[in-house]
C-alpha cells in the first residue's frame, strides 16, 4: 500500500473542498483534495445553477442572504469566467401573498440587497416571456453560475501553488492515533486499489456525506437531507433569472445557465446523502410553477431532470425543534472537533450554499490553520484566478458557436450538434486526460457532450468511435463506454418521457437497438457498468 | 450476392377498387405500401401527410421476424397461432405474403429494388455501423448485399476521415471479435466548403458527382488487396445509387456493400421519393406537408377529414379511410405529461400500459431486455378488417381501417418485426376497404 504525506488532507471535491484546496494553497499550506467520484459529482454538479444576491433569504434568513450579497460579488470578482451576469428578477403574481412584497424589501434593505423596483411593462420589456399578470416586481443582482467551471478554476489555481487533487478516491476509514486524526485511508474506485495519506489535519469538506466521514472518526454530526429536483429546458426561456416574489416554495426559481432554462426546485426530506429521485409529482408541480410566471413554458420540451442533496447542519442544541427542509437555516457550519469532542486534527464544513462556497472555505482553512499553529491569512477574496486552460471559453452560447462554425473558425466536423462540440474540441478533452481512464460521462462534464434535446443519441456512437481512434483502444471498450453513458443519460431523462422528449427517447432507442444493435453484441457491457461500484464505468471493458 | 427470389405470388384484381375514392392519411411504409396497393386495384387514392414516415430514420431493412433461425413465414405463422392479438395474426399470413410480394415488386418498379437471401426465406446477416449483426428478412439491395450468412473474408471496410457518422475500426473490431475478419480502412474526401455538417444524405448526394466518387474509389484500389468484399457506409449516391455501386464493384474488382449509418437514412429517403414519383405518374395525389386535423363523423361513418391549410381547413372527401399515422413516434398518438395517450383525428380509443400516469412508461434502462410497455402496449385495438375497435369490441366506423405503427399488440423497437406488420396491416387495411366497399 502507497503512503503519501501532506499537511492537509481535503474529502470533498464540490466547491467548499475546492475553495478550501485553493484557500489553504495560498496560504502555503500543503494540501490534497480527493473526491470518491470526479470533482462536481455532489451537491455542487446537482444544483440550480443561481449565484444568489441573497433576495431568496431576504424574506427570513438574514445571515444567509448577507453572506451571499457579499460572496455574489466576491465570485464575481475572482471566478469571472465561472458567471454570467444574467442580472435577477423577483416577480410577485396575483397567486402570490400581497404582503410579502413589503416585508421582503425591508429584508434587502437590512442585507444591503440593492432591489430596484421596475414596472411590469419594464420587466416584461427586459423578458417578454413574462407573464402579463404581474403585480409587484424588483430587479437584484443574481447571477448564473457554472460549478463545473469554478471548481476547476481553484483547483487549477490550487495546484499552480503546489497543491493537489485526487479524484475516484474515496475516504474509506479516519486513522486515528489516541484523540487525534492523523490521515485516511484511500480506495481507488475504479481499481479498487487502497492507500494511505498521513496528514496533520483532515478536512471533512464532503457536504450531505459529512456525517458519514465524521462517523468514520467515531464523530457524530447531524446532517438533514433535503432533496431537491430541477428540470433543464431545451433553450433559454429567459436571459435573466426569475425568482417568485413569495415565501420560498417549491419550483420559485428559472435559472438560464449555458444553452438552457433550469427550472427548480423541491424540498423533500429524505434519509440518504445519494438519493437522487426525481418523483412525477415534482416534475408536474416545478413545470406548473414556472408556467405561472413565463405562461407556456410547461408545454416546451423538458430535456433532462436531475436532484440533488442539500446537506442541513442540526446543531446539536437544535436537536430537538423539529425544523425541516426550508425552514432550517440555510447558512454553514464548521465544527473544530478539537473544541467539540476533544479529537484533534479534523475540521468540518457543511451546509451553506455554492454561493457562499469561498467563505465557508476561509471559515474551515481558519480553523485547520488554527489547529496547525499556522497564522497565514485568508487571501481568496480580492484577486482574480487565472482562466484555467481546461476551461477557457467554455462558457458558451450556441448561437457564437454556430457563429464561429459558419465563418470556418472551429475547424472539424461536427460532432455534437445540439451543443456544437467539433471533432478536434473533443480530440483535445480525451488527450488532456493523458493514460487516466476516461468515460464518455467524463467529456460530458468537460464538453457538454450528450447535454442537449438527443441526450446522445447522435453524439454517443460519434464520440465513442473518436474515443477508440484516439486511444487505440479494443472496439469492445468504446462499445462499452458507449453502453454506460447510454445509461447514465437515460437516468435524467426518465422522468420526462411524453410528448416530444418520448419521441425523441423513442428516436435514441430505434438507433440503438435497430441502427447500431448496441443491445445485441455479445458483451454490451452496460449491464455490468450499471451494476458497478460507483464511477467504475470507465474502467470496465 | 443476393438474387431477387419472391415470397409467394399474389395478383392484385385492377378491378377491385375501381370507382372507389380512398385516402391515405400517412406516409410511412404502411401508408406508402396501402396508396399503392389501392391504386394497383383501380382505386383513386389521396395521400395526405405531415412528413415521411420512419423509413426516413430507420436503418432501410424490412425485419419480418428477425429471431426466426429458419424459415421465416413459417416461424410468424406459429407465432401468430400463440397469440391472436398480434397484429401478424389479426391481419393473417397472406396479407404478410402478398405484402412483401407488393413491396419487392414496387420497389424493383421505381428502381430501388430489395433483396432478399437466394432460395430458402431464411433471414439475412448483416453488420451494423457498430459491428452487431441484424437479422431482417429483406434489404435494399446494397446492404443486402452485405449478408454474412456465408461469409467470404475477410472484409474491408472503408471510412471516411473527418465524416462524423461512421468509424470503420470499431466495425471491424466487433466483427473481429464476432469471428469475421475484417479491416479497418480511412480515405480522405474531396474538401468542400461546410463539409463540417454532413448528414448521410448529404454525403450521398456528393457520391452522385462523378468526379467526387473517383477520387475516393482510386484511394481504395490499391488497399483492396485480397479483401473479399468492401463495405461503405450506406452513402454511396441519392440519385445515381445504382450507377454509384456498379462503377464501385468494377473499379474494385468484387462485391461492395453498405452499412446503414445514423439517420436520415439514404435508402430511406430513395424509396420515399420513388413512390411518390410512382404515385403521382398513376395520378394519384400526393400531399406531404399537409396535417390531417380530424375526421367529420356521421352515422357510423367517416364523411370527409379536415386538412390544416394557412388559416382554415381544408375538408377531403372519399368512401374509404386509410389511418396509418405512425404511433407515438411520427404523431398518431399523441402523449402527455399526465400520462394521457390518445389519438388526435378521430380520437379512437387508445390502449397503453396498465398503470395511472407514467410511471411504468419505461423500465429502469433505456437498453432494458423486452422493451418499454409503453411502446409494446400502447395503440390502437384492430378486428381482423383493421377497423379500429371500441371499449366492446366493436368497430367505431365502418369505413375506417388503421394500419402500421399506430396498432396495439408488438412493440417495434424490441420485436423484430417493425416493417412485417406495418406492411401486413397496410395491406389488409386497403383489401378490407375495397371489399368493404364492393
Ligand atoms: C436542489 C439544490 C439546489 C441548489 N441550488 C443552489 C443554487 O442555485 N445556488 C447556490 O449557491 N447553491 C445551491 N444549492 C446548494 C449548493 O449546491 C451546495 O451548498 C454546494 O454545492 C455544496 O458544496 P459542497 O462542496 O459543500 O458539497 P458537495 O458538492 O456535495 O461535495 C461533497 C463531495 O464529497 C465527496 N465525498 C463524499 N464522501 C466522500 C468520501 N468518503 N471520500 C471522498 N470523497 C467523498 C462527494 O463525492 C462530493 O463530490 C443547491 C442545492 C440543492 C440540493
Ligand atoms: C446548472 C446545471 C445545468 C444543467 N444543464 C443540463 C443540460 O443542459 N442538459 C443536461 O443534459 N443536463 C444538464 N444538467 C444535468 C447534468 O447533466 C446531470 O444530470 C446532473 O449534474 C446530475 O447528474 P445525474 O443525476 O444526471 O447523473 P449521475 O450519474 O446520477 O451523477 C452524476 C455523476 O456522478 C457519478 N455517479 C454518481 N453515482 C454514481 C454511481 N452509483 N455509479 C457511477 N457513477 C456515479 C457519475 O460519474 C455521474 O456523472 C445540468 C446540471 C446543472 C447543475
Amino acid at each position: 500500500m502507497t503512503t503519501t504525506s501532506v499537511d492537509v488532507l481535503i474529502i470533498g471535491g464540490g466547491a467548499t473542498g475546492a475553495a478550501a484546496l485553493y484557500d489553504l494553497a495560498r496560504r502555503g499550506v500543503r494540501a490534497l483534495l480527493v473526491d470518491q467520484l470526479d470533482f462536481t459529482t455532489g451537491t455542487s454538479g446537482r444544483y440550480h445553477g443561481l449565484l444568489h444576491s441573497g433576495g431568496r433569504y431576504a424574506g427570513r434568513d438574514l445571515e444567509t442572504a448577507r453572506e451571499c450579497i457579499v460572496e455574489n460579488r466576491v465570485l464575481r470578482r475572482i471566478v469571472p469566467f465561472a458567471v454570467e451576469d444574467t442580472g435577477g428578477l423577483f416577480v410577485a403574481t396575483p397567486a402570490d401573498p400581497a404582503d410579502f412584497p413589503a416585508r421582503w424589501l425591508d429584508g434587502c434593505a437590512k442585507a444591503g440587497i440593492p432591489a430596484e423596483p421596475l414596472s411590469a411593462a419594464q420587466a416584461r420589456a427586459a423578458e417578454p416571456a413574462l407573464t402579463h399578470d404581474i403585480t409587484a416586481v424588483y430587479r437584484v443582482p443574481d447571477g448564473s453560475v457554472d460549478s463545473f467551471d469554478m471548481i476547476h478554476g481553484f483547483v487549477a489555481a490550487a495546484r499552480d501553488l503546489g497543491g493537489d487533487a485526487w479524484i475516484y478516491q474515496q475516504v474509506t476509514a479516519l486513522l486515528r492515533e489516541g484523540d487525534a486524526v492523523v490521515g485516511a485511508t484511500l480506495r481507488d474506485t475504479r481499481s479498487g486499489e487502497a492507500r494511505t495519506v498521513h496528514a496533520a489535519c483532515v478536512l471533512n469538506a464532503t457536504g450531505p456525506w459529512a456525517g458519514a466521514v465524521a462517523q468514520l472518526a467515531g464523530l457524530n454530526v447531524s446532517v438533514k437531507f433535503d432533496r431537491g429536483a430541477m428540470i433543464a429546458m431545451n433553450t433559454r426561456w429567459v436571459n435573466t433569472i426569475v425568482n417568485r416574489l413569495r415565501p420560498a416554495a417549491d419550483g420559485d426559481i428559472l435559472v438560464p445557465v449555458g444553452t438552457v432554462c433550469v427550472l427548480g426546485t423541491t424540498s423533500v426530506h429524505t434519509s440518504a446523502p445519494d438519493d437522487y429521485r426525481v418523483e412525477a409529482w415534482e416534475v408536474s408541480k416545478i413545470l406548473a410553477e414556472a408556467d405561472v410566471v413565463v405562461p407556456g413554458i410547461r408545454n416546451g420540451r423538458a430535456l433532462r431532470a436531475w436532484a440533488g442533496v442539500r446537506p442541513l447542519y442540526e446543531p446539536p442544541q437544535a436537536g430537538h425543534d423539529e425544523a425541516q427542509g426550508r425552514e432550517v437555516a440555510r447558512t454553514f457550519s464548521v465544527l473544530d472537533h478539537a473544541v467539540l469532542d476533544g479529537v484533534r486534527g479534523l475540521v468540518t464544513v457543511t451546509g451553506g450554499k455554492l454561493t457562499t462556497c469561498r467563505l465557508m472555505a476561509e471559515k474551515a482553512a481558519d480553523a485547520v490553520c488554527a489547529q496547525l499553529g499556522i497564522s497565514a491569512p485568508c487571501s481568496t477574496a480580492d484577486e482574480a484566478l487565472p482562466i484555467p486552460a481546461a476551461t477557457a471559453g467554455r462558457y458558451h452560447r450556441l448561437d457564437h458557436r454556430l457563429h464561429k462554425l459558419e465563418h470556418g473558425e472551429m475547424p472539424g466536423d461536427l460532432i455534437c450538434e445540439c451543443e456544437m462540440i467539433t471533432r478536434p474540441q473533443l480530440e483535445a478533452a480525451i488527450a488532456a486526460y493523458g493514460g487516466q481512464p476516461v468515460a464518455l460521462d467524463d467529456l460530458r462534464r468537460d464538453l457538454r457532450l450528450g447535454m442537449g434535446p438527443c441526450q446522445a443519441g447522435f453524439c454517443g456512437v460519434r464520440a465513442a468511435g473518436i474515443l477508440q481512434a484516439v486511444r487505440g483502444q479494443a472496439s469492445a471498450e468504446a462499445t462499452a463506454a458507449l453502453g454506460a453513458f447510454v445509461d447514465e443519460r437515460f437516468r435524467g431523462v426518465r422522468p420526462l418521457l411524453w410528448g416530444h422528449q418520448l419521441r425523441q427517447l423513442y428516436l435514441d432507442e430505434l438507433i440503438y437497438r435497430r441502427t447500431l444493435g448496441l443491445d445485441r453484441l455479445p458483451d454490451e457491457g452496460v449491464s455490468q457498468a450499471t451494476t458497478a461500484a460507483p464511477g467504475e464505468e470507465a474502467a470496465h471493458g | 450476392m443476393a438474387e431477387k427470389r419472391k415470397v409467394n405470388r399474389c395478383t392484385i384484381a385492377a378491378t377491385q377498387g375501381r370507382g372507389s375514392d380512398v385516402i391515405v392519411i400517412g406516409a410511412g411504409l404502411s401508408g406508402l405500401l396501402a396508396a399503392v396497393y389501392a391504386v394497383k386495384a383501380g382505386a383513386r387514392v389521396r395521400l395526405i401527410a405531415t412528413g415521411w414516415g420512419q423509413q426516413i430514420v430507420s436503418p432501410g431493412w424490412i425485419s419480418v421476424c428477425d429471431r426466426a433461425d429458419d424459415d421465416v413465414i413459417a416461424e410468424v405463422r406459429g407465432y401468430a397461432a400463440l397469440h391472436p392479438e398480434h397484429p401478424y395474426a389479426l391481419a393473417g399470413l397472406d396479407a404478410l405474403v402478398c405484402a412483401l410480394d407488393l413491396l419487392q415488386d414496387i420497389a424493383e418498379e421505381i428502381g430501388e429494388p430489395v433483396a432478399m437471401r437466394p432460395r430458402d426465406g431464411h433471414n439475412l446477416r448483416l453488420p451494423t455501423m457498430l459491428g452487431a449483426l441484424q437479422t431482417p428478412l429483406l434489404a435494399p439491395a446494397g446492404i443486402a448485399a452485405g449478408d454474412l450468412t456465408e461469409v467470404e473474408e475477410p472484409l474491408l471496410i472503408v471510412g471516411f476521415a473527418g465524416w462524423r457518422d461512421f468509424y470503420p475500426a470499431l466495425v471491424a473490431g466487433n466483427l473481429s471479435a464476432q469471428g469475421i475478419a475484417a479491416r479497418p480502412l480511412t480515405v480522405s474526401l474531396p474538401a468542400e466548403r461546410g463539409s463540417w455538417d454532413d448528414w448521410p444524405a448529404d454525403l450521398a448526394r456528393r457520391f452522385d458527382d462523378s468526379a467526387f466518387r473517383s477520387a475516393v474509389l482510386r484511394q481504395v484500389q490499391p488497399q483492396v488487396k485480397g479483401a473479399a468484399r468492401v463495405g461503405f457506409p450506406a452513402v454511396l449516391g441519392m440519385a445515381r445509387h445504382a450507377e454509384v455501386r456498379r462503377e464501385f464493384e468494377a473499379g474494385l474488382g468484387c462485391p461492395v456493400f453498405e452499412i446503414p449509418t445514423l439517420p436520415p437514412s439514404p435508402a430511406g429517403a430513395r424509396l420515399s421519393n420513388g413512390i411518390r414519383r410512382w404515385l403521382l405518374r398513376q395520378r394519384a395525389r400526393v400531399q406531404i406537408g399537409h396535417a390531417v386535423l380530424r375526421g367529420n363523423v356521421e352515422n357510423g361513418r367517416c364523411t370527409g377529414v379536415e386538412v390544416g391549410a394557412l388559416g382554415h381547413a381544408n375538408p377531403f372527401y372519399a368512401d374509404t379511410f386509410i389511418l396509418a399515422t405512425g404511433g407515438l413516434y411520427n404523431g398518431g398518438i399523441q402523449s402527455d405529461e399526465a400520462g394521457r395517450l390518445w389519438e388526435p383525428i378521430f380520437g379512437f380509443p387508445v390502449s397503453g400500459p396498465p398503470s395511472e400516469g407514467r410511471a411504468d412508461w419505461y423500465q429502469g434502462r433505456l437498453l432494458a431486455e423486452g422493451g418499454h410497455a409503453i411502446h409494446g402496449q400502447t395503440g390502437l385495438r384492430v378486428n381482423a378488417q383493421m377497423q379500429p375497435l371500441d371499449g366492446d369490441g366493436a368497430p367505431v366506423l365502418e369505413n375506417v381501417f388503421a394500419a402500421g405503427h399506430l396498432l396495439a399488440g408488438f412493440n417495434p423497437l424490441t420485436d423484430g418485426c417493425a416493417e412485417g406488420v406495418a406492411l401486413a396491416t397496410a395491406y389488409k387495411a386497403v383489401s378490407a376497404a375495397l371489399a368493404a366497399r364492393a
